[in-house]
């Protein structure tokens, strides 16, 4: 069975935020401005990105909400009666309650009835397994549509209150924690979502879905990103191990860390995935039209540019599209709200049978994914 | 360099160990084998991760007598380095003059580099006769048996690939363990000139790998002897790295 992407959906919450007024939003530790700010915005080059929080820290949309708003975009976008939609895929870092799975909250939002649900838990490439699973299920008959929602809410882990709190955390005893601070000027809220269907749209384009391919690299790696342990070498504890929740903060096991030394891995595994689908003939660099790559940061774009480069398998860069710099870096839900952008923009030309590039890497404990895409025009 | 902020400025410059901006044309041989390399190389950079010493490197809890055991072990694979590439240069014939005259003098770059090492072992608390008195691990057999077995071959043109990694190491040692390794163990960049000095000159020996490549890869066969001798080099290169916590009484 072929399997198309016939409607798409994004949700950005509140207005664009602006390099200058992050700050403003996420609030200043202690009433301190942060030293690194600036720094890590210069390297991201993200102009705006949103926040499902306000000024006062206070939420403003759940991240089933997002999730919700985004799915119902895209539903009313599409050529399709909702009772025919057999399952929901939903893919977040961290729903908002731990238990249960997010999908069962956003399909008590949207109230489709007696569908088949998947939760997918992960960072980045969450929204990739999501879409795989949705993607296999109509694959073999088992549903006829398919809706795979990718939505983010990090904000409430990067307000000021998180950090303030972490009193006896690697953040409070030293002058500068690169490491714990480096995600708060990067990851912002959003959500996104898409309709898998077993035919193509009955008017303009639609996706077929040619191929996902992923490729985990967490047997040989140590973790890179992640929330749940105090971020020191010689302490396995994670937060549920403290005795209460209240000392699992202290300690700075809630914070969300990012090790950016390891970072580079991400570059180089992500090129070696890529490597291994051109070896196999399953991907050819000169074929692709369009590249949509999920970086974090400007900082990657040109290190994944250099090495595909020096490997040979270089995909121009009047190739690649990306809204990163104005929708910020959502992590799984960046795709979804960029697929949702790319096919409405005017900057670019899709035309039937263009070859779309999809990746989307994960530097959790480095998961790199990848997705071919054909337009299909009716 | 603490916390990688540098890392983040991208002012540390080209962090990669190959010439990533090149406009070289290789022939199209070349070009899949360096393909195929590069992926090889990943894999084994990507596998250094799991090996125990290197892994605290990683993880921040390496120490001085984890930095002394590494340069203890890593001195006898760099003085059986410069004996596989001298035998290299005179296993090939006048056919191959060009090729020749390169590894020749790669080899004079590196030939002692094995003192360097020496003095780092001193200048991080190390008894210079440990390190002299130090025997190859059972990796560095196997490494180096290997390594002059194949030399020993006329025109070895697959070793091609175990220069591909044992250069690319060198470059990654002065890229991502020099600095971490002063910051982690408190030591003083004497301690890790080996591992910088030779990072920095490694880059010119790529430069020159490329040219090689393009003048050896001009069939299938070579393609395959190049990949496989550098899967073998990288597998018995990590074999020598796990073993260098089981020293030899």
């Amino acid at each position: 069975m072929t399997v198309y992407i016939t409607s798409t959906g994004a949700f950005l919450p509140g207005p664009p935020i602006s390099v200058g007024e992050v700050e403003g939003i996420l609030g200043a530790v202690h009433g301190k401005p942060s030293s690194l700010r600036v720094q890590i915005q210069k390297a991201n080059k993200i102009e705006t990105r949103h926040y499902a929080i306000d000024g006062n820290q206070k939420t403003t949309h759940s991240n089933t909400e997002m999730a919700s708003n985004a799915a119902e975009q895209c539903l009313d976008r599409a050529f399709l009666t909702r009772d025919k939609i057999g399952m929901l895929a939903v893919a977040s870092t961290q729903g908002d309650l731990p238990a249960p799975g997010m999908a069962s909250m956003v399909q008590a939002e949207l109230g489709l009835p007696a569908i088949e649900i998947l939760t997918t838990h992960g960072i980045c490439s969450s929204s990739m397994m999501a879409l795989k699973a949705a993607w296999n299920s109509l694959r073999l008959g088992d549903h006829e549509a398919a809706v795979v929602v990718s939505s983010e809410l990090s904000s409430r882990l990067l307000k000021k209150q998180r950090y303030e709190a972490a009193t006896e955390s690697t953040y409070a005893s030293k002058r500068i924690d690169f490491n714990t601070e480096f995600l708060r000027w990067m990851l912002s809220d959003g959500a996104g979502a898409l309709l898998l269907q077993d035919k193509p749209a009955p008017k303009g384009i639609s996706f077929r879905i040619d191929w996902i391919h992923g490729f985990s690299h967490a047997h040989a790696l140590p973790t890179c990103m992640s929330v749940g342990s105090a971020g020191l070498p010689d302490d396995e504890r994670t937060w549920q191990d403290y005795d209460t929740y209240g000392e699992a903060e202290k300690a700075g096991a809630l914070l969300l860390r990012q090790e950016v030394r390891l970072l580079d891995n991400i570059v180089r595994m992500g090129v070696d995935g890529y490597l291994r689908l051109v070896e196999d003939g399953i991907s050819v660099p000169s074929e692709i039209d369009h590249f949509l790559c999920h970086y974090s940061s400007h900082h990657f774009r040109d290190k994944i540019l250099d090495l595909l480069d020096a490997a040979g398998v270089g995909i121009p860069e009047e190739r690649w599209w990306t809204n990163l710099y104005t929708r910020g870096n959502t992590g799984a839900a960046s795709l979804f709200i960029m697929i949702d952008e790319f096919l409405r923009t005017e900057d670019v030309t899709i035309s039937d049978g263009d070859t779309i590039l999809c990746f989307v890497p994960e530097s959790g404990r480095f998961n790199t994914t990848y997705m071919q895409l054909t337009a299909v025009s009716s | 360099m603490n916390d990688g902020e540098i890392a983040i400025d991208g002012s540390l410059g080209n962090t990669e160990p190959f010439d990533s901006k090149n406009e070289r044309v290789l022939n199209p041989h070349a070009q899949r084998c360096l393909q195929q390399l590069l992926r090889v190389w990943l894999g084994f950079e990507r596998d250094l991760s799991t090996v125990p010493l290197l892994r605290r490197i990683d993880l921040g809890t390496y120490t001085i007598d984890d930095h002394l055991c590494l340069l203890r072990n890593l001195r006898q694979q760099v003085i059986e380095g410069s004996r596989w590439i001298t035998r290299t240069a005179s296993s090939f014939d006048r056919n191959h003059a060009e090729i020749r005259s390169t590894i020749i003098s790669h080899a004079v770059d590196e030939h002692r580099d094995y003192e360097l090492l020496e003095k780092d072992y001193v200048a991080s608390g190390g008894d210079l006769n440990d390190i002299l008195g130090m025997e190859r691990n059972v990796g560095s057999e196997a490494l180096h048996g290997f390594l002059m077995h194949r030399s020993s071959r006329s025109n070895p043109v697959d070793l091609l690939g175990a220069m591909w990694i044992i250069e690319g190491l060198g470059e990654k040692m002065a890229r991502s363990w020099a600095e971490r390794i002063q910051e982690l163990t408190g030591l003083g960049e004497d301690s890790t000139r080996f591992m910088t000095y030779h990072g920095h000159n490694d880059g010119d020996h790529m430069e020159r790998f490329y040219d090689m490549l393009d003048e050896v890869c001009v069939d299938e066969l070579t393609v395959r002897s190049i990949i496989k001798t550098s899967r073998v080099v990288a597998r018995l290169y990590r074999l020598q790295l796990e073993e260098v916590e089981h020293e030899l009484e």
